[in-house]
């Protein structure tokens, strides 16, 4: 049994990483954080009562983690797998932007990946094994112009997921960042065909990426094949350069 | 309560093992230094790891750095504390 632990669970890129633990081995037990929106997750633990649990998570919140780390230890024992998937983006020029659009978008995108790797540490500091796998952003190293806070809450993850991974090296435990970056998620799709098109045409590839070419990249990162890798950043882009 | 010297020995078993020492139980002195120069030289991440192993194996919670500092100076005050938690 693997228990594995998935924020932002209802959006289409968390969908598709839970889909690819769930269809990977009938040994993965998949955790599923949800806040404000759960219908997605609902109709996931329909579709795997056996193997798929979701849990009440506010990320921003430690007491929440401590909570939710709790329930999970309490029926598997260990946590093996932890996807900080998380996010929320807020655009505007740093010269109008508000400083609550500031907070909040730090706190979503990068306090919650640092709270969530605290949460675990303990449990797969003691198993001397654990997968914690960041998703980050092309944004992250390829900064757009009106995501001064979006850009510098995703980079400030592809920094802590180096500096933890070396913290954590010699424990068997790995951390990575992924940098997504055009995606078919809601973003996406709340684009008219002319934003789409602008946005293709940047894209080596000309289109967009799909979730599960995302969650294909995180079940490999938490798989043994991938025990050597930590640290890294890992694009998926379409070869944005 | 358990013999003082046999949880010491016990201790330093644990230590062995979860930090993967590179000596024998029976090398590391009581009051042996754990971390810096002269001692066991250890580093944050197995002062990490033994406050984990410590909660683990002997209920032993170190709440905070203060605490840390205090209690893993060596065996000695490691045994000491475990002691305590046992007699409250």
């Amino acid at each position: 049994m693997r228990a594995i632990l998935i924020t932002g669970a209802n959006g289409g890129l968390g969908q598709a990483i839970a889909r690819a633990f769930l269809s990977e081995s009938p040994e993965n037990v998949v955790w599923l954080g949800v806040f404000v929106r759960r219908e997605n997750v609902d109709k996931l633990s329909a579709e795997f009562p056996e193997r798929c649990r979701s849990v009440e998570l506010d990320v921003t919140q430690p007491a929440s983690w401590k909570k939710v780390v709790e329930t999970i230890l309490a029926e598997h024992q260990r946590i093996d797998v932890l996807v900080n998937n998380a996010g929320k983006h807020h655009d505007s020029l740093l010269a109008t932007m508000p400083v609550d659009s500031w907070d909040s978008i730090l706190k979503i995108n990068l306090d919650s990946t640092f709270h969530g790797c605290q949460a675990v540490m303990n449990s797969m500091v003691s198993q001397r094994s654990g997968r914690i796998i960041n998703i980050a952003s092309l944004s992250a190293i390829l900064a757009p112009a009106g995501q001064t806070n979006y850009a510098a809450a995703k980079a400030g993850v592809v920094a802590l997921t180096q500096s933890l991974a070396k913290e954590m090296a010699r424990l068997n435990i790995t951390v990575n960042a992924l940098c997504p970056g055009f995606i078919e998620t809601d973003t996406i799709s709340g684009m008219n065909p002319e934003e789409r098109k602008q946005a293709q045409s940047r894209i080596p590839m000309r289109r967009f990426g799909k979730p599960e070419e995302v969650a294909a990249a995180v079940r490999f990162l938490a798989s043994p094949e991938a025990a050597y890798i930590t640290g890294s950043t890992l694009k998926i882009d379409g070869g944005i350069l | 309560m358990e013999d003082v010297t046999a949880l010491k020995e016990r201790i330093k078993a644990m230590m062995v093992e979860n930090l993967m020492l590179q000596v024998t139980a029976a090398e590391i002195a009581d009051d042996m230094p754990l971390f810096g120069p002269g001692g066991l030289g250890l580093d944050s991440v197995d002062a990490l790891q033994l406050v984990v192993g410590l909660d683990k194996n002997f209920g032993l919670k170190v709440p905070d750095p203060a605490a840390a500092k205090e209690i893993l100076q060596n065996v000695n005050t490691i045994a000491d504390a475990v002691q305590k938690k046992v007699a409250a």
